[in-house]
């Protein structure tokens, strides 16, 4: 049996808006993925050791707060300090421009989605990656 | 005084069974239809649905009870709603230069969006607020900072909203009143708000580092009970419903919810025994959501109004007619908001707006079509102000007031809105009431419950979206300006002011005023006055949170899975 593709759900800063990630972390369990809920308030340090210690393959992290220029190459950063952007599918969602998409993809973001999308499409999203990035099988 | 004779309605009924017949096949006779909120919709009303109505009892005179029909007899002949975008980011110097934008366009209140680091009660030097200092809001950390975010602008003429947690909400509420002291501007005569509202803080948004809901309540109304003596025509707490129908819910909830908080804070108070009812309910200011349903949402304003009459005369006895009346401010829904084509929205906020205008608001932000994407451009603030200007100047909404007085259908939808919220708002009662559904992780259930249901109906196409389940383009056809707020430097200045802050205040004079806060914390006395001094003798947001974080600690926020 193919193991469940394990994903890591953080919002990082101090942004209290988790309605979204909330609803992709259900939504997410209930489309077969194994979700490590790591909630609200996290630093990129504490991303990075969560997603060492549950050896993840999938990072989401949720922002709303508009800081994501700042907060997101702050985690892609440190996962490569940890050798880890390369073995983990990191992936942003909430009110992004989508003329910053280039930078948090230059940064190491492997997707990124914006409001609208639907669980299913994150969902396939997911496999494709960890099955290009990771080159695992789903 | 009835409004129909019963023999007539009777024959109606007749009829309308007949005419119902004979069109039965006509198309889309057949189709069952539901409202926004779920309610099942008939293809017409008629006398026979509101045959039961007494106009003096139910609907009657704009300012007379039971207030359906608005809160003064002149409505907007007499004062236009007050046009109040909520807007700020980054230091309180950039957020001023907004204002004086804002100001300059023609708009007559302000609105201060705070960041979440201000709202959790946290310094800007504290670690973990370094890359959220002034994002998505301005960030304050004392007297200092309010100064500078209003200098130039004239408070004793425009009202301010301070849209704050009530968790930090007295000592920021502190720096706005210590302020207008210093300019002279007698307490006595200060006109605004403070957000202060228990539900929205523990159950919409979540803060860290934030003392239990049964000790937050305390506070929030602590300061309700102090502006009431000594700030009479500042409103000490808007009931943010708003915030809570931004989670999906119905707009029966959404009055559910919002009552419910109401009475949380009565039952706070009048357990102290210190305020009769009539002392401080008219000091209460609300703030409801203008939703995507029209009619529905007018429905809503107009039972509202009726509702917060009965609650106060037949509930709680109140003899002030200031205490019936439900003066509320009207934000349009930002989750209605697609990111999609961004430039409908703007669409969509100007019905939103005008359903408020006809419901009788008495205050609005109508939200800026960009605000999916990023915070709002000068741009669309400027469109944001405009809209309700149109409303107020070319469209003659103000001439007469409650419009949909007396149509059937509205006339019904209002009875069956109010019927349902009475019915929630039971089920929060049977639960021991707010603060301890909250404290149970039933708010959160019923939230999340109610955004499943909101995303399942949008993937099933139940519910229409424009741009975002329907009409939907495989290219961007709008070019918008992106705001970039960039927020960067602000860590640093603030950083810099609080170091400074600490060097020329008297720092054992802010230590004794902290000491003092925590005695009057324990001793459960009213603690506004402690934190007025504290404040005033350069004490930061921080530090006095941190005061109450060792008397009552941490809450742990229930998750609702």
């Amino acid at each position: 049996m193919i193991k469940p593709i394990k994903v890591l759900m953080a919002k990082p800063g101090l942004d209290g808006h988790d309605r979204g990630i909330k609803v992709v972390s259900r939504g997410l369990t209930e489309s077969g993925f194994e979700v490590i809920y790591a909630g609200l308030w996290n630093t990129p340090e504490m991303i990075v050791e969560t997603a060492i210690q549950e050896d993840v393959d999938v990072i989401g992290l949720s922002i709303l707060s508009g800081a994501h220029d700042v907060l997101i190459p702050a985690i892609t950063g440190a996962l490569s300090e940890r050798g880890l952007l390369e073995n983990v599918v990191v992936l942003v969602g909430g009110t992004i421009p989508l003329e910053d998409f280039d930078l948090l993809k230059r940064s190491g973001v492997d997707d990124i989605f914006i409001p609208g999308t639907t669980i299913s499409e994150i969902a396939n999203m997911i496999k494709k990656l960890v099955k290009d990035k990771l080159g695992k099988e789903v | 005084m009835k409004m129909f004779d019963e023999k007539k309605i009777e024959e109606l009924k007749k009829k309308e069974f007949e005419w119902m017949d004979r069109t039965k096949n006509d198309p889309g006779a057949e189709k069952v239809l539901l409202g926004g909120s779920g309610i099942p919709l008939k293809r017409i009303y008629t006398p026979s649905d509101i045959a039961d109505m007494d106009y003096e009892r139910d609907i009657n005179f704009p300012g007379v009870a039971p207030y359906t029909r608005g809160i003064y007899p002149t409505m907007y002949r007499g004062k236009l709603w007050t046009i109040r975008q909520f807007s700020g980011f980054n230091t309180p110097e950039e957020t001023n230069k907004r204002f004086k934008y804002e100001y300059e366009s023609g708009q007559t209140g302000f609105s201060i969006a705070f960041d979440s680091v201000t709202e959790s009660g946290i310094d800007s030097d504290d670690p973990r607020a370094k890359d959220d200092v002034g994002a998505g809001g301005v960030h304050v950390d004392y007297l200092g900072d309010m100064e500078a975010m209003f200098a130039d602008l004239p408070i004793d003429r425009v009202t301010t909203s301070v849209t704050i947690s009530p968790w930090p909400a007295i000592p920021i509420t502190a720096t706005y009143f210590n302020m207008a002291k210093d300019r002279g501007i007698p307490l006595s005569e200060l006109d605004g708000t403070t957000q202060n509202d228990f539900l929205l803080f523990t159950c919409c948004c979540h803060l860290i580092d934030q003392v239990p809901p049964h000790n937050l309540i305390r506070f929030c109304v602590d300061l309700v009970e102090w502006c009431a003596q000594n700030v009479p025509k500042w409103h000490p707490v808007s009931f943010a419903s708003y915030n809570y129908r931004e989670n999906g819910i119905t707009a029966y909830q959404e009055l559910g919810f919002l009552f419910a908080n109401e009475i949380a804070y009565i039952e706070e108070e009048l357990k102290r025994d210190r305020l009769k009812i009539d002392d401080f309910a008219p000091v209460f200011s609300y703030h409801l959501s203008s939703h995507n349903d029209f009619f529905e949402e007018i429905a809503k304003f107009r039972a509202a109004r009726r509702m917060q009459y009965k609650l106060m005369k037949e509930r709680y006895g109140a003899k002030n007619p200031k205490a019936y009346l439900l003066r509320f401010h009207v934000q349009t829904a930002g989750s209605t908001l697609v990111y999609h084509q961004p430039l409908n929205n703007a669409v969509r906020v100007a019905y939103q707006a005008l359903a408020a205008a006809i419901g009788g608001v008495q205050s609005m932000h109508a939200t800026s079509y960009d605000e999916p994407v990023c915070l709002p451009t000068d741009q669309s603030v400027l469109l944001s102000i405009r809209t309700q200007q149109i409303l107020q100047n070319d469209m003659n909404i103000p001439a007469v007031a409650d419009p949909l007085g007396g149509s059937y259908y509205v006339e019904w939808l209002t009875n069956e809105i109010e019927e349902r919220a009475w019915e929630y708002l039971q089920k929060i009662e049977d639960r021991g009431g707010l603060v301890n559904c909250v404290e149970s992780g039933w708010v959160h259930r019923e939230f999340f419950r109610a955004m499943n249901d909101h995303l399942r109906e949008i993937k099933s196409g139940e519910k229409k979206i424009v741009g975002e389940n329907c009409f939907r383009m495989d290219y961007e056809p709008y070019e918008i300006p992106i705001f970039h707020p960039n927020p960067e430097d602000t860590l640093d200045i603030q950083i810099k002011k609080i170091e400074r802050l600490r060097k020329e205040r008297d720092n054992k004079k802010v230590e004794r005023l902290l000491d003092e806060l925590k005695v009057v914390t324990e001793r459960y006395e009213n603690v506004v006055p402690t934190v007025m001094k504290t404040i005033k003798a350069g004490a930061t947001i921080g530090e006095v949170c941190d005061v109450w974080r060792d008397v009552y600690g941490i809450w742990k926020i229930p998750l609702p899975v």
